[in-house]
């Protein structure tokens, strides 16, 4: 039995519209995470986070503990952060290196595969005690990797990430190239929260129309800061990567470190940054280096992972604890390598939009906080609007919606399906 | 070492405390009042004003290598500033109630720069909202025309996360 999800989707018409029951019923928080979270491939963490055999971090993911470790092989393992005897947090550090994980509570001790390395009294068990499968950690039932970019599913069966990922594969791959040398997650992580559906988020993470309002501010201190507006018009369109996966892709006059030049930077700053496109031009041929370079994308892979390439780049995924609550874990994402000037400058950019100190998230979050308590008014205004450019011929611009009707259709199917 | 001349070490100590604790003091009525041209008059030309995240030492994270919440340079603080004065700074309008406990004060002078480590609560409280951020002040004062200016102010989160506040968009 799927969920009545109420999604009205007329083409003919141009009409779309999502009830905001949507946002506010427990019912559907429930079958949100039976048919979405329990079901498809999460965002876990990157390999750059995890540098060494021994390296390991704890993460909450889908509501669970989770344990991502390296095993003295090097081997990458994503275990549920619960003790085999009486289900305690094994680990309860947010990062570190260690061979060895003991439970605080009796003392079982395990590698960093998971495995029951030793256990006090094990007089008082029988033989074959500590290889016994249920004795040791579990893993999360799958695990994969999109080059450095690591996903769990905590369903057992399902489509391979790869597939999965359809078309999102090629724009991970695209933020990979910023460097011959890859990327990594610079250390500093913004954890916050909203008090709003977490589908406002993942509307809110691409939703192009809503700047030239919600962060007029934002565009107004751009244009205050001598030198901080390059050439380039705020212009693009809106893609469908299929499963649900969306982004907008645009020019814009902000400065780019990979790799768009503004005059704030200086001549300095130019010859770097023109060293950095030459680089990127011949690794890869001009298309793509003026793709990866000039524009900007902001992605959401279906349900919750956000990766937006703008005058930073950032990871972000976030999930629902309640239908009007939602935790977020923000990280920045750079070349390896690159010079102190450009990362100051990237950390220096990031901050001035992205985060709940930046100069534009706190307005998102009032904006998603404010949604959240107009739905309380119920009654007749059952519907929220997700229309903008329906009507339109060609290619959807990126100030249009259809990229949010992506991410709905693909919530609408799951959610209809699941059980059916 | 004499009475007198220890009398006059704990003298200068105190005074210099009296001094930090009456500006910090100030600036933390300043913004309660939301007289933030007033407090931004309070920092020297060449300041900062950080806040790190909470999954990195706080006391010693670089902001040029590590992830942070707020990076401002004088500029940006006026940038702050300016956009905060504006309606279109929607999670401050209409603007939330503030209140900053400073204590736990201590300074001590090194060369030029005085240092300065104090502990804060700051409450704010917006329509149905209300939360608190707790955590420490380092703050680097220098001398300019016998007043005491701001160089460097980081605020620390003894947090582990803003959960449920979701945004510095005060000043702390
Ligand atoms: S609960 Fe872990 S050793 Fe007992
Ligand atoms: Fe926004």
């Amino acid at each position: 039995m799927g969920v009545e999800t109420g999604i009205i989707n007329d083409k003919d018409a141009a009409r779309f519209l999502v009830p905001r029951r949507a946002f506010t019923d427990r019912g559907v928080f429930e079958a949100e995470y039976k048919a979405i979270f329990d079901n498809c491939w999460l965002y876990l963490g990157h390999a750059s986070e995890l540098p060494e055999p021994g390296s390991f971090l704890t993460r909450t993911v889908a509501r669970r503990p989770v344990l991502f470790t390296r095993d003295k092989d090097g081997e990458y393992n994503a275990l549920l952060n619960a003790c085999p005897h009486r289900g305690a947090l094994v680990c309860r550090e947010r990062h570190g290196k260690s061979r060895a994980f003991m439970c605080m509570y009796h003392g079982w001790t395990f590698g960093s595969d998971g495995h029951l390395m030793t256990l006090p009294g094990s007089s008082g068990y029988p033989k074959g005690f500590k290889t016994d499968p249920q004795k040791q950690m579990v893993h999360v039932p799958r695990m994969e990797r999109f080059g450095d970019f690591f996903f769990i599913s905590f369903a057992k069966d399902g489509e391979d990430l790869a597939t999965y990922l359809a078309d999102a594969g090629d724009i991970l791959n695209l933020l990979s190239e910023q460097s011959p040398q890859g990327m990594e997650i610079i250390g500093g992580t913004q954890e916050y929260a909203i008090r709003g559906n977490w589908k406002l988020l993942a509307e809110n993470s691409f939703d192009g129309y809503h700047a030239a309002c919600n962060h007029s501010t934002y565009l107004e201190y751009l244009g205050n800061t001598k030198g901080a507006l390059g050439v380039d018009p705020l212009k693009g369109e809106a893609i469908d990567l299929g499963h649900g996966h969306a982004m907008v892709e645009y020019t814009a006059p902000w400065g780019r470190p990979v790799a768009n030049w503004v005059p704030l930077w200086g001549e300095e700053g130019k010859k770097e940054i023109d060293g950095v496109y030459n680089e990127l031009e011949s690794r890869l041929g001009a298309d793509r280096a003026q793709r990866i370079a000039k524009k900007s994308r902001n992605m959401v892979i279906f349900p919750n992972l956000v990766i937006n390439d703008v005058m930073a780049v950032t990871v972000r995924t976030f999930f629902p604890t309640a239908p009007d609550y939602m935790e977020i874990n923000a990280w920045a994402i750079a070349p390896v390598g690159e010079s102190e000037w450009r990362r100051k400058f990237r950390l220096y950019n990031f901050t001035e939009f992205l985060g709940p100190g930046g100069f534009a998230t706190p307005d998102d979050v009032e904006a998603i906080e404010k949604c959240q308590q107009g739905y309380a008014v119920g009654g007749d205004a059952q519907y929220n609007d997700i229309s903008k450019g329906m009507a339109r011929e060609g290619v959807p611009s990126f100030d249009d919606e259809a990229q949010m009707r992506a991410f709905w259709v693909e919530w609408d199917r799951r959610l209809s399906e699941y059980g059916a | 070492m004499t009475t007198s001349t220890m009398d006059r070490k704990l003298d200068d100590a105190l005074l210099l405390r009296l001094r930090v604790e009456d500006l910090l003091y100030h600036e933390a009525d300043l913004i309660d009042r939301w007289q933030l041209e007033e407090w931004f008059a309070l920092f020297t030309e060449d300041a900062h004003y950080y806040v790190p995240p909470s999954d990195v030492d706080g006391d010693t994270a670089d902001p040029e290598t590590s992830l942070f919440y707020i990076v401002d340079d004088h500029v940006r603080l006026r940038e702050r500033i300016v956009r905060l004065g504006k309606i279109g700074a929607h999670s401050e309008h209409p603007r939330s109630k503030l209140r900053h406990l400073v204590t736990n004060v201590r300074a001590h002078r090194d060369g030029d720069i005085i240092h300065s480590r104090a502990s804060f609560i700051v409450s704010r409280a917006k329509d149905i909202t209300h939360d608190l951020f707790v955590g420490h002040y380092l703050h680097e004062l220098v001398e300019r025309d016998g007043q005491l200016k701001i160089q460097k102010k980081t605020c620390v989160l003894d947090m582990e996360a803003l959960r449920p506040h979701a945004r510095i968009s005060i000043l702390l």
